[in-house]
């Protein structure tokens, strides 16, 4: 919350991430970094989706810059973007204590929960893609959404056992509330004066552009059937990780397809079910390995 | 006395399943403790969505059972059956002997008297009953078996100030609780409710849901009277929102004013359903810019209030710029874009369905005496604004927002009316549609609806429903009958099938309008029913009627109703039963059916002559009113009969030595049911 009474100078976006991967750290997670591809959510990082299945414990935190195409609008619209980032937290079994510590994570980016009215609110998750679904919240802060609070029931249309719970906390939305900004664009990202929108806005720009105009729509469907016949042939090698990542592409393909507004509601349940598909391949084929 | 007393703590459970878990454990430990024959004088439940409480009080520590005879099985049945009678009651081997009763012969056994600790009943009846308990939705969580709404942490369960030792699954049952600290919980030991209370007490939370709405609404009501708004407040979101909270705190917001500018359903759906703050009217019911927020904690630093209008006026401006972007774009250029968006796989998108419905509507102008132009132009862009970015993101505003945009484009108010209305009714207690070019649309949009999915054979079962079809017929009939609208269904339905075919869109099912038309009269039937018309005479008038005509049909069984128990109807049914008890007793005797006019020249008495001008002069009266029939006059001229015709039985005896007169005797009673049956099926009636 805005802080003019102590004059201290809000926390600028990196040092939110800095204070997140510490505060997780500590805790005893593995700091990764972000997955190499084009994704989603946070959720799609190998370290959370095939991560979370299986009996091993896990441990995770890492920032994930994630891409949601429909949501672009050329840098106009003050609360939606294309491109984001996300920073995500998975454990594997989940902690009996994990709110408190949720809660605790909170107050070192400079929420403090006595002050502000913090609401678990009903959410339950699903990502038909990934044939995934979980129970949760979605945490609010004073009315704002700031984190995804999921315990996950099934991953890869596979049971998850024992369960994890994966937060998520959705950054720029995290610092317009510790930073008071209406605007994500105006949101400080270090204290030497840079700001969002000297990094971001011209690719908001550039990309909402490409995904709703511009994305050339026939390779796009031929370079989804290509990553689909990939992945199905990884498999039979027993190659769950780069199967995976097709997987990943062909998800990312048809969000673009999407965003391009070429796809029909049918049409739309049928990628859906090609993508899972797909994945519950990997998730057999990744828990075989772990064996 | 004793109480029993259960904390059930877990991580925050949503409101619906909250409420309805503290109410059927409740009911199900009251029902066991029963089964025992446990007493007791008050039972309760509470909940936070942390928190599940049960509190029974007035309990005995013991209770004496006294002795009581007890039959088992008869002496014939498998040896197992008596082990099990011994086994279950406790009873010594030694005890049992055989009676004979009507029945047969039996096992008997004499229990014993004893003393029963209700600690230790306890201690089986509290897991069952908690273990017992499906959630609607449940989960599991870390490496436990456990299914539970959310993570359960602790069970606290007390008898008599002692603890009810259990396990349940990985838990144990305790005399501990934990509540929030200034860094981590802390846990309390219970002794007792009492003690539990206070600690609570000490935390601010209020257990008890009652006292936490009264809280709520006695605070927002405060502020309405104060600042002058109008008191009133979803009791809906009152149910739910007391259910999200521990401590509620109300709190007063505002947004800037140039909101208000912006259609305000949109601004309530944002307010209500997605942030659960309470909009605040003028004492004219106009929207302000205030509304009231329950928070769960007092706002001493004033965040939780500025932090909230930040968040509703950054959904508001999104909201706004949507509403600015979308007004503008012209209703009948975005039709065409309606082919992007499919309505269902085989009955193609929503584009070939406005094309359907436009024509439909010429028809139903004509049925109706409208402006053909207008129910066209309504019918065109009615489903428009399915594919504006607030309808995507406010799916419940389908409807309302085409109304705004036609408004704003200089469309007729009556079309732009039909855009919202023509959805209605959207359920059991909403109104139709009133206007006359929003029912004429809403009527054709569900013909549309029922005569595709009929004919794919996507027809609901006894148990599915997917595409509400139960729910449009109702609606069709709904608005045909409340609003009193002549229209020929038949006419309808037919040209709905063309309009599909025209559309080469391939139908399974070759007897659509049959089946439709049966699916309206089963759902007719029901609407009937429930406002509890007697199912006989509901029977009575739609097996009579052929035609299609809902209106007719509704009028009769009300008429028909309001005077069941008069002697109108009495007179009426009293000479029908007459004459068909006879018919009925000729058909017994011989199989013939045929029908044939009775002759004038073979009645031999002046009453058949009498009762054959009778029944002439109400077939007159039926061919002269047929568009016009005012039901009552038609109960009294099938009334006014029955002195005739009970001079007729008084002295003519149709059984006759002479064949022709008989039979012509016969013909003239069959004409009189044929006649009767013009206006309902009266041998369908009971009594008279």
């Amino acid at each position: 919350m805005p802080r003019k009474k102590n004059k201290v100078n809000p926390v600028s976006f990196q040092d939110t991430i800095l204070n997140l991967q510490k505060f997780w750290g500590n805790y005893g997670c593995v700091i990764l970094q972000p997955y190499d591809m084009e994704v989603g959510a946070g959720t799609f990082h190998p370290a959370t989706t095939l991560r979370s299945l299986g009996p091993k414990p896990w441990k995770a935190a890492y920032v994930q810059p994630s891409r949601r195409p429909t949501d672009g609008r050329y840098g106009k619209n003050p609360n939606r973007l294309q491109h984001y980032y996300q920073f995500q937290v998975i454990i594997k079994p989940s902690p009996e204590n994990i709110k408190k510590i949720f809660l605790k994570s909170l107050s070192t980016v400079g929420i403090n929960h006595q002050e502000n009215d913090i609401r678990f609110v009903e959410d339950d998750w699903e990502s038909p893609t990934l044939g995934a679904a979980g129970r949760g919240w979605e945490v609010w802060c004073n009315g704002m959404e700031i984190t995804q609070f999921t315990y996950f029931q099934q991953m890869a249309s596979i049971e998850c056992k024992p369960v994890s719970v994966e937060l998520t906390y959705g950054l720029e939305r995290l610092c317009m509330f510790t930073q008071g900004k209406s605007n994500i664009f105006d949101l400080i990202w270090n204290n030497n004066g840079v700001k969002y929108k000297d990094i971001f806005y011209q690719a908001e720009k550039e990309y909402s552009a490409y995904n709703f105009e511009f994305a050339n729509t026939e390779s796009l469907i031929k370079n989804f059937n290509i990553a689909e016949k990939e992945c199905k042939s990884l498999l039979e090698k027993n190659l769950s990780l780069p199967a995976y990542d097709q997987c990943l592409k062909a998800s990312h393909i048809f969000n673009l397809l999407d965003a391009r507004g070429i796809i029909g509601v049918a049409e739309r349940t049928k990628f859906i079910s090609r993508i899972r598909e797909l994945t519950k391949g990997v998730g057999k084929n990744w828990i075989e390995s772990q064996k | 006395m004793a109480e029993l007393f259960l904390e059930l703590l877990s991580e925050e459970i949503p409101a619906r399943l909250q409420i309805d878990a503290r109410e059927k454990i409740k009911l199900s430990i009251e029902g066991e403790l029963r089964k025992k024959e446990i007493n007791f004088q008050s039972s309760k439940a509470f909940s936070t969505p942390k928190r599940l409480v049960l509190i029974i009080d007035g309990m005995p520590t013991k209770i004496e059972q006294k002795k009581k005879i007890i039959k088992g099985p008869k002496v014939d049945a498998p040896k197992a059956a008596l082990d099990g009678f011994i086994k279950s009651n406790n009873l010594k081997k030694s005890n049992v002997y055989k009676k004979k009763i009507e029945k047969g012969e039996f096992y008997f056994s004499e229990t014993s008297s004893e003393t029963i600790d209700v600690l230790e009943q306890l201690q089986t009846i509290v897991p069952r009953v908690i273990q017992n308990y499906s959630w609607k939705k449940s989960m599991k969580w870390s490496s436990n078996e456990l299914s539970w709404a959310r993570p359960l942490k602790s069970i606290l369960s007390l008898f008599n100030n002692k603890v009810i030792n259990f396990n349940f699954f990985h838990l144990k049952s305790e005399n501990l609780t934990f509540i929030d600290g200034p860094k981590d919980e802390i846990v309390k030991k219970v002794s007792s409710f009492k003690s539990y209370l206070r600690l609570i007490k000490s935390q601010n939370i209020i257990l008890n849901q009652e006292e936490r709405k009264e809280i709520i609404i006695k605070k927002m009501e405060n502020i309405c009277v104060t600042k002058d708004f109008e008191k009133k407040f979803s009791p809906k979101l009152i149910e739910e929102v007391v259910n999200l909270v521990e401590k509620p705190h109300v709190i007063i917001c505002k947004f800037d004013e140039i909101y208000l500018k912006i259609p305000q359903e949109i601004l309530i759906v944002n307010m209500q359903q997605h942030q659960k703050y309470f909009p605040l009217f003028d004492n004219n019911h106009k929207l302000t810019n205030s509304f009231l927020l329950v928070a769960n904690l007092a706002d001493k630093k004033g965040y939780i209030k500025i932090g909230n209008q930040r968040v509703i006026e950054a959904r508001f401006s999104d909201a706004q710029f949507f509403w600015e972007k979308n007004k503008t774009q012209n209703l009948v250029k975005q039709v065409s874009k309606l082919k992007n968006l499919v309505f269902f796989n085989e009955l193609g998108n929503f584009y070939d369905r406005t094309q359907r419905l436009r024509k439909l509507a010429s028809i139903i102008s004509g049925q109706m005496n409208l402006s053909k132009e207008k129910i066209e132009i309504a019918a065109s862009v009615c489903k428009a604004d399915l594919i504006s970015d607030l309808v995507g993101e406010y799916p419940e505003l389908q409807g309302v927002m085409g109304k705004y945009f036609a408004k704003e484009q200089g469309f007729d108010d009556d079309v732009a009316l039909a855009i919202s209305d023509h959805y209605l009714p959207v359920g059991a207690n909403s109104p139709v549609a009133k206007k006359p070019i929003s029912l004429a649309v809403a009527i054709i949009d569900k013909i549309d609806l029922l005569v595709g999915f009929f004919g794919i054979d996507q027809k609901p079962t006894s148990s599915k429903d997917p595409f509400a079809l139960r729910r449009t017929a109702i609606g069709l009939l709904r608005t045909i009958t409340e609003n009193k609208i002549k229209i020929d269904l038949k006419e309808l339905i037919n040209y709905s099938i063309i309009t599909y075919e025209e559309q080469n869109i391939k139908f399974t099912n070759k007897i659509i309008f049959k089946e439709v038309l049966l699916f309206l009269k089963e759902r007719f039937k029901n609407i009937l029913k429930d406002k509890k018309i007697q199912i006989d005479i509901i029977d009575a008038v739609i097996t009579s009627h052929r035609s299609d005509d809902f209106l007719v049909l509704n009028e009769k069984c009300q008429i028909v109703h309001k005077n069941i128990n008069k002697d109108v109807c009495k007179d009426i049914i009293n000479s029908y039963k007459r004459v068909s008890n006879i018919l009925g007793e000729e058909k017994a005797n011989k199989d013939e059916d045929d029908f044939m006019s009775p002759e004038s020249l073979l009645f031999k008495k002046e009453e058949e002559k009498n009762l054959f001008d009778k029944i002439n002069e109400i077939r007159k009266y039926f061919s002269s009113t047929r568009n016009n029939e005012k039901y009552d006059l038609t109960l009294k001229m099938l009334a006014g009969a029955k002195p005739v015709a009970d001079s007729f039985f008084d002295n003519v005896i149709v059984n006759d030595e002479n064949l022709d007169i008989k039979k012509n005797r016969i013909a003239l009673l069959k004409m009189f049911c044929k006649t009767y049956n013009n206006f309902i099926d009266f041998s369908k009636v009971e009594g008279g």
